[in-house]
């Protein structure tokens, strides 16, 4: 786990009121668009990487916080692309900052919407070839090896003491065996945090 | 069951609004209850089947699930002009909520008390993220090669570092052919 801070700690971070750069950013979003499968999730790694690694907007505990904010916030969790945005270009002021924000959610949404569109089109037709049936069946597994890969790259990315590792791993339970709203777990941990009993 | 008649066509003013109803409905969460709710019941823009048909689509193809929903309502009434206006409506109010709340972030995350919370809320989000993966497990649990397949994915995700892309490029065409459908017996 510290070896992802060492690696923060030497990346120099992209200007984006360069053009090419947040072209080149606009990019990175538009071709990891289809590759979020099973409801999207599986893309996180990458975010964390473009953000953290890559380009260096974001520390660590930054992506972290971001996360839970989009998880904790109404409305599809997919709409994090959009807080990274405006993590890229907030040295640049609110301007850029929210210019990136909704370009970014755009070029993540642009593909999947296009593809989503002539599916529906075309559904009666897809609806019982074999492609959609070998598709549906090969990538189910994919998909389940990419989340488990997520689930424990966020676990390291929230790096909490031991106390705050336990209450992911309870909170991960309670998800699976329960229907409570996530929102409590959250408030839950919030107010345990404020207290000092989780830190980082 | 006889169903009630379907009301006519939505225009794309309509589309747009019934998208920022099931938005505005799902503030505590619950979004594609909601849909299902404010589309089939309420506004009987489509039949229950119809809406199930269309989950079964945006489930399928690459895309938030409930974004996809959102544009297979669109589309199915107004092709892409219908997709990106219910898309707007779906997105418009909780995107702005979200960069305003982004913004508070950035501007105060370095208080000390906003930084205790957050490491709080932080463990619990991992905790979600981390069920994601057991939640779909049970529906492999016998099918070997489906197991050594996410096993292999999650290997080469985790130690070997390789990217999604090339991961999914590499070993979504294997998939394909290991559950390409026989001639007879598949459903």
């Amino acid at each position: 786990m510290s070896g992802l801070v060492a690696s923060a700690a030497v990346c120099e971070p992209a200007r984006l009121s360069d053009l090419g750069t947040l072209l080149q950013v606009l990019w990175e979003f538009l071709s990891l668009s289809l590759f979020s499968l099973g409801g999207g999730n599986t893309l996180l790694a990458e975010y964390h990487h473009l953000a953290v690694s890559q380009f260096c907007w974001l520390s660590n505990a930054q992506f972290a916080d971001l996360y839970a904010l989009a998880e904790a916030a109404p409305g599809p969790s997919s709409m994090l692309v959009g807080l990274l945005g405006l993590g890229a270009s907030w040295r640049e002021g609110p301007f850029w900052s929210l210019l990136t924000a909704y370009g970014a959610e755009a070029a993540i949404l642009l593909p999947s919407t296009l593809v989503m569109v002539l599916a529906c089109l075309s559904w009666k037709r897809l609806e019982h070839s074999p492609w959609r049936v070998a598709f549906e069946r090969g990538l189910g597994p994919i998909t389940l090896g990419i989340l488990f890969a997520v689930g424990l790259k966020i676990l390291r990315t929230a790096d909490t003491n031991t106390p705050g590792v336990l209450v992911s791993l309870v909170v991960c339970g309670l998800m699976l065996r329960t229907r409570i709203s996530p929102l409590w777990f959250m408030a839950v941990a919030g107010v345990l945090g404020g207290l000092g009993l989780i830190n980082r | 069951m006889t169903e009630p008649a379907l009301a006519p066509r939505p225009s794309l003013r309509q589309l747009f609004w019934g998208m920022l109803q099931v938005a505005l409905s799902s503030f505590g969460g619950g979004l594609s209850a909601w849909s299902q709710r404010i589309v089939v019941e309420q506004r009987r823009w489509m039949t229950n089947e119809q809406f199930l048909t269309g989950l079964t689509v945006a489930r399928l193809f690459p895309g938030p699930n409930q974004i996809n929903m959102a544009v297979y309502i669109g589309a199915d009434f107004h092709g892409l002009a219908g997709a990106l206006v219910a898309l707007a409506g779906m997105l418009l109010l909780p995107f702005t909520l979200l960069m305003a709340l982004g913004l508070a972030y950035f501007q105060f995350h370095t208080l000390p008390a906003v930084d205790r919370v957050l490491a709080g809320v932080v463990a619990a989000a991992a905790g979600m993220a981390l069920s994601m993966g057991f939640k779909i497990l049970d529906q492999y649990w016998n099918d070997r090669v489906a197991l050594l397949l996410a096993a292999l994915v999650f290997v080469a995700l985790t130690w070997w570092h390789v990217r999604l892309i090339p991961a999914v490029l590499v070993a979504g065409p294997l998939a394909m052919a290991w559950y390409w459908p026989h001639r007879s017996g598949q459903p």
